[in-house]
């Protein structure tokens, strides 16, 4: 019998996880119904991230869970499989915001290099992010900082996992992140400065 | 050193058990707390929750019901090829043969043997319960309390002689126990898996909370007293029940209340008790309050409240003190908190608790 503290947040224990990925690979319907239930509300927010078309990135989540199934045999290699998801996510997602951006105006005058316009981040009017300098200085960080952040902080991926889903060098990762929080501590203290210029001397 | 005490901006952002207060909403009351004690952090708290929130930035609302709804979208979409012969060895029509078999053999002895009916419907619980995954079964045969730590993390303590069966792994939508005996619970808070316990004929639902059961072999009456959060009880319906009453009842119960329900005729009655106590455990008193605690103390504490062991170096944590209010989370969550504020690292294994930590200065 085996003790193991299991912190109610980490929604399962990652053993669990596992067994059930090899058996969803061995063709469980089962557990493929769970992997994709677990995974589909992370994976839409983070979808949300590129492209403020809600359609898309459901039909985007349903083409990638249907074509995990049909590869499944050749996927019990996997180990991580939550960098695995997101990764796949993300290829689809930016193939598909490529190949709109050719056909449609809307996206055409954004040069591609890169993944999303800026008015991707949909600002919701019911959300309680109060805090309008902060709105600015997550704005003012290029795209995929801000994506590094999110994979960060949000959903707690290491760098080795962060560099896998978008395609960079662990150090490329490092360096965003690092930039990105200096960033957003900088635009706090900007603002703190003009409150309290007196008292603010040696944060430079 | 890195506790609580000195974190910076910086610290807070980096430190996991803060962005699930703030993403999630974790640990509410232990950085509650833990902020009114220490207002001078207040505003490196508040800076890094900001940033947390300008990081994650606005989110859509996806409710369980889309995400369900999607999934069955989903495997409906998995073209039928993909599904398995029809294998004649594996079909349900087998079981239901072996169970006509059994019930058949069940129902001559008890023709045989009128006696046995009581016996019966006891069967018949033990098997209705834990279905699914292997099952585990603890009993205490010490004298002195024991600790039972369930897959998801809650604590249940056990009296001598009280035992509780578990799966190994709980369902995906219910975390079912079956006990018998005197025990306390901590439930790990999850509304999207209510927390049910059967014992005896009474089943309660929870979602994540504390509260003592006793339920001994053979007594008429189970009772349950409250200590935090909701309860909500009612009897195990059997077959016959369903088909002769109507609703079953059901007694939603509040901290300080305790039900007696009597297995017989299924009648609860509830009453308001001045304190929480049914099995005279220190855990149903605690209230895990600390000031300036010496760390040394806190662990004493927590090793007479669960019947655990708790190894550390006595030197190294002397300095160490905590101030916090606990509530009525797992030991394991307790841990948690508490070697989050004193940089210290546990390991569990063998119910024994092994803690290190380099100091506090």
């Amino acid at each position: 019998m085996s003790l193991i503290p299991v912190k109610h947040s980490d929604n399962l224990p990652e053993a669990y996880l596992v067994t059930r990925w090899q058996q969803f690979c061995a063709g469980d319907k089962s557990a493929f119904g769970e992997i994709t239930e677990l995974n589909y509300a992370p994976l839409y927010h983070y979808g949300t991230r590129f492209t403020p078309d809600r359609d898309m990135i459901k039909d985007c989540l349903q083409d990638l869970f249907l074509s995990i199934w049909e590869k499944r045999e050749s996927l019990a290699e996997i180990a991580a499989i939550k960098p695995y998801l997101f990764q796949s996510l993300r290829n689809n997602l930016v193939r598909r915001c490529r190949r709109q951006s050719v056909f449609s105006e809307i996206g055409g005058n954004e040069p591609f290099d890169d993944i999303s316009p800026e008015s991707d981040w949909i600002i919701n009017e019911t959300d309680h992010l109060t805090s309008t300098r902060l709105r600015q200085a997550i704005d003012s960080l290029p795209k995929r900082q801000r994506e590094a952040l999110y994979l960060k902080y949000y959903e707690n991926l290491s760098y080795e996992e962060i560099a896998v889903i978008m395609g960079l060098q662990r150090q490329a990762v490092a360096n965003y992140l690092q930039y990105g929080i200096q960033k957003l501590r900088e635009y706090w203290h900007h603002a703190a400065v003009f409150l309290a210029i007196l008292s603010d001397i040696n944060w430079y | 050193m890195n506790s609580y005490k000195d974190f910076e901006v910086k610290d807070w952002v980096e430190d996991l058990q803060f962005r699930r207060w703030v993403y999630q909403g974790e640990s509410d009351l232990f950085f509650r707390s833990y902020i009114q004690n220490n207002p001078s952090q207040l505003s490196a708290i508040e800076q890094a929750r900001e940033i947390l929130l300008s990081i994650r930035g606005e989110q859509d609302v996806i409710s369980e019901t889309e995400v369900k709804s999607r999934v069955s979208e989903i495997l409906d979409a998995i073209p039928a090829a993909n599904q398995q012969p029809f294998l004649w060895w594996k079909g349900n029509w087998l079981k239901i043969a072996a169970i006509l078999i059994l019930a058949f053999g069940i129902g001559l002895s008890l023709y045989r043997r009128p006696g046995a009916l009581n016996e019966l419907a006891f069967t018949f619980a033990e098997v209705q319960q834990p279905k699914k995954a292997r099952s585990m079964q603890v009993t205490n045969h010490t004298g002195n309390i024991r600790l039972v730590t369930l897959p998801d993390g809650s604590s249940v303590i056990l009296k001598p002689n009280a035992r509780i069966t578990y799966p190994e792994q709980f369902d995906k939508s219910k975390r079912e126990v079956s006990m018998a005996g005197e025990a306390f619970f901590e439930v790990v808070k999850n509304p999207a898996q209510p927390f049910i316990v059967f014992a005896g004929s009474m089943v309660t639902r929870v979602k994540g909370t504390s509260f003592s059961i006793r339920a001994n072999d053979g007594d008429d009456e189970v009772e349950l007293v409250v200590k935090s959060g909701l309860v909500e009880v009612s009897a195990l319906e059997s077959e016959d029940e369903v088909a002769g009453q109507p609703a079953s009842r059901k007694l939603i119960l509040k901290p300080n209340e305790q039900v007696t329900f009597n297995q017989k005729n299924k009648i609860m009655t509830a009453k308001l008790v001045e304190k929480p106590v049914l099995l005279d455990l220190t855990v149903e008193k605690q209230d895990f309050e600390f000031k300036r605690t010496p760390l040394t103390e806190v662990f004493t504490m927590l090793e007479k409240t669960y019947g655990i062991m708790i190894r550390f170096d006595a030197d190294a944590i002397s300095e160490c003190t905590i101030t916090a209010k606990l509530g009525d989370e797992p030991v394991s969550e307790k841990m948690d908190m508490i070697c989050s504020v004193v940089n210290a690292k546990y390991e569990l294994s063998n119910g024994v608790i092994t803690v290190t930590s380099n100091g506090c200065d």
